[in-house]
């Protein structure tokens, strides 16, 4: 038996080798489609940015640029309003994270329990989510509409009404309502994911909680939350860099505006490239969000390596 | 040396990014800058946002039938780009070195088109000695000698009103705020205007014939005079009729012009191209235009060359359709298309017109007082200080700062951008 393996496995390796398949090479061939897509659709359209940030380049002569070196950089750094826009950016994605993560927490602990219609209400709950970012927008503008909108009527028959009724042109109220509609649209993929997160949690450690006298919030916390932890960093995760990048929402909404009081990154960006046909500085403001994003995600992990080695302790 | 086995694996890598490469070529656009030759037929794109106006757009598509069907060797065909991105889609195709052969384009965008080289000179194309070309509108159509552009439609601004409303239109600007404010009840308001950042080039076309109508301007053609005495004044009885609640406020061009056909607004200042906008979508509204009653009879005029690409391939057949239009039949034609806007040359309305529309004399009439919403001597520039200005403006409008100092800070924005 020993001597019949001991034959057979030098023949069977000897057969892997000789196979395309066997070869110390197929891992990059696997891998060769998807490295060819990303050097193409994203590692070349990087080196491009990032060298436009260091350029003057028009849109309307994008061929032609001038080497300018920081001079980008320094320029929307020592602007005030590139610093509005990055509280601005701060504020909705913050907001944005919480907001969803939290309300879709708040319905997913809901639809866990078993109430009659439970199916149904799972079901519509997906509804925003489902709907086109761009019908979610207009639809939003069309309900604020201080003429014929539906919002503004009933603010005013509560008496909250905004003066005037223009809520997307108040400075004061258009980023409240971009985040609020935001929020709606975002939280029912929140809700979706944790739910299945919740369901895995086993009952009988949530049963002995209970048996042991410990309360609702306490056994969330000690045994839910332990649970759903990782599939809520990830959401976190995940809705900062969507938040982050988030254009056609905002941009049907307010274009930015009024006075910039809904200005993102994104927006300032493509407000640069395409109103002012300034490509240098759009891209240098391209490459803030690129590194805003890469310190998330750097960030993210940092914290889940902490929390991956306190729990091994 | 290779093994046959890595050969075959470099082999089939190389298969497999050159599949890449091929597939990523054959999905470039295709579409360029140059008329496309087939059959012995030049095609040319003929880009305009004006052919998507449910008022004019079958009309125009039939009048560049004419043109197809009067010769065999071009053929025109229009591509109707939606206003609102019309400039920034066109501009972006035409950096690029592609795009449509012919443009319509408005004036911002037409400056800094041919600032940037992208429109290609006329002066040998076309000679243009051989018509009678409107002077006042015509003049803004060369640029240092070159001529870049013919004048496609000239539409001055007027005062449109609910003749049901108002019997007799106000004549001058305290009479017009007292019928707006007195027009203005319940769901019903006086006037309309443009005041939201997100249609911010409308917002520059109406506080225009505020500045301009007072006695304004935002330049004196070498130096920006933002802030000058008479732009605050024409710029604070704006924001007065804003901050009266006359207008309803937030509502985009869109929906005040649905409720001026519902009757819902009596007032709004506006071009001649929107008469003829209204009659094909509310035949049954009764409304008249007289000049905008405003101290100085200066206004906004709407210019719209048309141009030639110069990444075109196709200059030489573009030009034929350029002198087919100029032709005195086809500008008859297309000033009846036009209705209250005026073409390249001076043509004579027929009776059936005037007697239709008795309001064509009273825009045909403004044409020698009527200015393009760009700023004189920073022509390029005027979509950036557009966006300064009108963002200072709506600040003052939310009550961020009082409109002197809004105006100082454009002033002073604006020229820091010009240099």
């Amino acid at each position: 038996m020993t001597v019949i393996e001991q034959t057979r496995a030098p023949r069977s390796e000897a057969r892997r080798r000789r196979s395309p398949l066997g070869s110390r090479w197929t891992p990059y061939l696997f891998l060769a489609p998807a490295a060819l897509f990303i050097a193409l659709f994203q590692a070349v359209p990087l080196a491009q940015e990032i060298f436009l940030s260091f350029t003057h380049t028009s849109l309307l002569n994008p061929t032609s640029n001038t080497w300018v070196g920081l001079e980008n950089y320094a320029h929307i750094f020592s602007d005030d309003e590139f610093h509005r826009t990055l509280t601005i950016t701060l504020v909705y994605v913050v907001v944005c994270v919480v907001g969803s993560v939290g309300a879709g927490l708040g319905v997913a602990l809901i639809l866990n329990r078993s109430f009659r219609g439970r199916g149904i209400a799972r079901a519509l709950v997906t509804v925003p989510w489902a709907a086109p970012g761009i019908a979610v927008a207009l639809i939003a503008t069309w309900m604020l509409n201080p003429q014929y909108g539906i919002v503004n009527r009933f603010l005013n028959a509560v008496g909250l009404g905004v003066p005037g009724g223009a809520i997307l042109d108040s400075s004061t109220y258009a980023l409240p309502a971009i985040l609020v509609t935001t929020t709606w649209q975002l939280f029912p993929l929140t809700s979706v994911v944790l739910l299945s997160a919740l369901q895995a949690v086993p009952k009988d450690l949530t049963e002995a909680a209970t048996m042991d006298g410990a309360g609702r919030w306490w056994t969330f916390q000690a045994v839910t939350w332990q649970v759903i932890k990782p599939t809520v960093g990830l959401l976190a995760l995940l809705m900062t860099i969507w938040s982050l990048r988030r254009f056609e929402l905002i941009w049907l909404m307010t274009k930015g505006g009024p006075v910039g009081s809904t200005e993102t990154l994104v927006i300032d960006l493509y407000a640069q490239a395409f109103d002012s046909k300034q490509l240098g500085t759009a891209a240098a403001i391209g490459m803030v969000g690129v590194v805003i994003s890469l310190i998330v995600i750097a960030g993210s992990r940092f914290v889940a390596r902490a929390a991956e080695k306190e729990n091994i302790r | 040396m290779r093994t046959p086995r890595v050969r075959r694996v470099t082999v089939a890598a190389a298969a497999v990014g050159l599949a890449a490469v091929v597939s990523t070529g054959c999905g470039s656009d295709s579409e360029s800058g140059g008329g496309e030759s087939e059959g012995g037929v030049t095609t040319l794109a003929f880009a305009a946002s004006t052919f998507g106006d449910p008022g004019r757009g079958p009309q125009l598509q039939e009048w560049i039938d004419e043109f197809n069907a009067s010769q065999d060797e071009i053929r025109v065909e229009a591509a109707s780009v939606p206003y609102p991105t019309f400039g920034q889609t066109v501009l972006t195709q035409m950096g690029g070195g592609e795009g449509p052969d012919l443009v319509r384009f408005d004036m911002p965008e037409f400056e800094a088109a041919s600032d940037a080289g992208l429109i290609a000179p006329l002066d040998d194309l076309i000679d243009v000695s051989q018509y009678e070309l409107l002077e006042q509108p015509d003049q803004f159509m060369v640029h240092d000698g070159v001529r870049h552009g013919i004048i496609f439609e000239a539409s001055n601004y007027a005062m449109f009103y609910n003749a049901d409303l108002i019997p007799e239109p106000p004549t001058t600007y305290e009479e017009f705020f007292d019928t707006a404010q007195s027009l203005t009840s319940g769901d019903i308001f006086g006037l309309a205007f443009r005041q939201t950042e997100a249609e911010e080039a409308g917002v520059w076309q109406d506080i225009f014939n505020y500045v301009y109508g007072f006695g304004g301007a935002w330049s004196d053609g070498e130096n920006l005079t933002i802030n000058a005495p008479e732009n605050l004044e024409g710029l604070q009885a704006y924001k007065d009729l804003y901050d009266a609640n006359v207008i309803p406020r937030g509502a985009d061009a869109a929906t005040f012009r649905r409720m001026f056909a519902e009757g819902k607004v009596a007032m709004e200042l506006n071009n001649g191209g929107y008469a003829t906008h209204l009659r094909a979508e509310s035949p049954e509204l009764n409304f008249d235009a007289a000049p905008i009653p405003f101290p100085v009879r200066s206004q906004g005029s709407i210019l719209a060359p048309i141009v030639i690409n110069e990444a075109s391939s196709a200059k030489e057949e573009a030009a034929t359709f350029i002198r087919w239009a100029l032709e005195p039949e086809n500008q008859v034609k297309l000033q009846e298309i036009l209705g209250a806007s005026s073409v390249a040359t001076a043509t004579e309305r027929s009776s059936e017109s005037l007697q239709d529309m008795p309001y064509l004399t009273t825009f045909d009439d403004l044409t020698e007082s009527s200015l393009p919403q760009v700023v004189l001597g920073f022509e390029a520039q005027t979509p950036d200080i557009r966006k300064i200005v009108v963002q200072n403006v709506i600040a003052a409008l939310q009550g961020q700062v009082d409109l002197e100092t809004a105006l100082d800070n454009a002033q002073e924005q604006a020229t820091d951008l010009v240099g």
